[in-house]
């Protein structure tokens, strides 16, 4: 078993009720520093929602949660979620152009050191396919796959050292499947926890978790 | 006072002209027809109730009882806005009462003391109905902005925690939801600012020609109350908010369901 300081994300005994009726029930997950995991499971067992719990976006009815050895309080929160970078399902990005929503997490007092990551922003947009031009353009008029591809590139400029990612192929285009699956084989030091139906993209992952022996009640 | 005042019997030919609006509502079947008469009834009731208290106030010009009557025209405001919101008032009255408090009386307090340089600041005959100018704004606005700020947390949930998730602190994540407020109440005091004495002539500035005041004296006191009604306008529904969030986030920085009306719990 790693030691606590090389166990990058704990969920420990938790239990997790939706508004479907299901209750994910007496969940543990150890995640070491640079392991990638896949989690699958039925629409509506949790999945999205135990990712959340992560980052004290969602509390668990019992159990504990920690990071980086951390455990995740009221006082921790806020300085363990800058230890995670996240992209969530369908991203809302917010309102502004996408130059905007890019460099905004950089005004962040807590990201404020990393505002020489916006150096790479030309990089990663070549890297994903994306056109310069996108940048000036406002996030309402882009479509899914340039949100997610939007999302993920933030994720990657801030940086972490965790990396929970909710559906990331799910709009992504099989060239942008294949940048990411490379992106995060190279990044032996990442972690990475990601919930997808999409097994193929990631063959490489080191364990697959399958929420659906944990779940009781209406999860389809 | 050179106004000339109004007999009761005068007054009551003023009813004669519910006439047109009846005729409206009853050609038209306008289903409104008992509210219009209630409405109407309640205002005749709530205007002679004030107009005596007022009497008695103007007359007796108690520091004391000034603030009290100010306190509760705040309190009035404070049900009225957080009901209008759609929020719990157990959770908000306080803040929300501080909130229109401070607003309401910086501006007013500027007004009677440093602009029209009263003996007392709290004059009746000018803190009363100045600060019941403000704040009667300030509801208006306050109820814009506050509901816009917590509607739009509460609708575009995924981008507000879009911004925890990459590190934002509360203030810094809720930045862009007070900036959409603060547009959304102040911009009808803008338009209103930008088209006076064009479109139609103020309530202030009525008052005082009708007083027997000349119209440039008028203007002097419309201007310096429209900086007050858009200084406090400002100011409560920025302290609105801010005050506010201290009872509506949790210490993860999520936005309690509690606090809507409409939650269940």
């Amino acid at each position: 078993m790693a030691g606590s300081d090389d166990i990058a994300l704990l969920a420990k005994d938790m239990s997790l009720a939706f508004d479907t009726g299901a209750v994910l029930e007496d969940f543990s997950l150890e995640v070491s520093a640079g392991q990638k995991i896949l989690m699958t499971g039925p629409s509506g067992c949790g999945k999205s929602t135990l990712l959340k719990c992560f980052l004290g976006l969602a509390v668990p009815k019992s159990g504990s949660i920690a990071v980086s050895g951390q455990p995740l309080t009221p006082a921790t929160v806020w300085s363990l979620r800058t230890r995670i970078a996240y992209v969530m399902q369908e991203p809302d990005l917010g309102r502004g152009t996408v130059r905007q929503i890019v460099e905004r997490p950089f005004h962040y007092h807590a990201n404020a050191h990393l505002l020489h990551s916006v150096e790479r922003l030309n990089e990663l947009i070549d890297l994903f396919g994306l056109g310069i031009d996108l940048l000036d353009k406002n996030v309402s008029k882009l479509s899914g796959g340039e949100k997610q591809r939007i999302a993920l590139i933030v994720a990657i400029m801030l940086d972490r050292p965790i990396l929970l990612l909710d559906e990331p192929t799910s709009a992504l285009d099989a060239q942008s499947r294949k940048t990411l699956s490379r992106y995060l084989q190279s990044r032996t030091d990442l972690t990475a926890l990601v919930v997808t139906h999409d097994t193929d993209c990631f063959t490489f992952a080191d364990n697959i978790v399958n929420l659906k022996a944990h779940v009781a009640g209406e999860a389809k | 006072m050179n106004i000339k005042d109004i007999a009761a019997w005068q007054l009551a030919s003023a009813y004669l002209l519910l006439i047109l609006p009846l005729a409206v509502i009853l050609w038209y079947r306008v289903p409104i027809l008992g509210r219009t008469a209630l409405a109407v009834l309640r205002m005749t009731a709530q205007l002679v109730f004030v107009g005596l208290y007022l009497q008695v106030i103007f007359e007796l010009n108690n520091l004391w009882l000034n603030l009290a009557w100010l306190s509760v025209m705040v309190l009035v405001a404070d049900v009225s806005v957080a009901r209008s919101c759609g929020l719990r008032l157990t959770r908000i009255a306080l803040p929300l009462f501080a909130a229109l408090l401070l607003g309401t009386a910086a501006p007013m307090l500027i007004f009677t003391g440093l602009i029209l340089r009263c003996e007392s600041v709290m004059d009746a005959q000018y803190a009363i109905p100045i600060g019941g100018m403000i704040l009667g704004n300030c509801l208006r606005a306050d109820i814009v902005g506050i509901r816009t700020f917590y509607n739009s947390i509460r609708t575009s949930e995924k981008s507000f925690h879009n911004s925890l998730a990459q590190g934002a602190l509360l203030q810094e994540a809720v930045r862009p939801f007070i900036t959409e407020a603060c547009e959304s109440a102040l911009a009808p005091a803008v338009a209103t600012m930008a088209t006076i004495g064009l479109v139609s002539l103020p309530g202030m500035m009525t008052g005082v020609i009708l007083g027997g005041a000349s119209p440039f004296t008028a203007i002097k006191y419309q201007i310096a109350i429209m900086i007050a009604i858009f200084s406090g306008t400002s100011v409560t529904v920025a302290l609105g908010i801010r005050l506010t969030m201290r009872s509506a986030f949790d210490h993860y920085g999520l936005l309690k369901e509690s606090i809507f009306k409409d939650s269940g719990n």
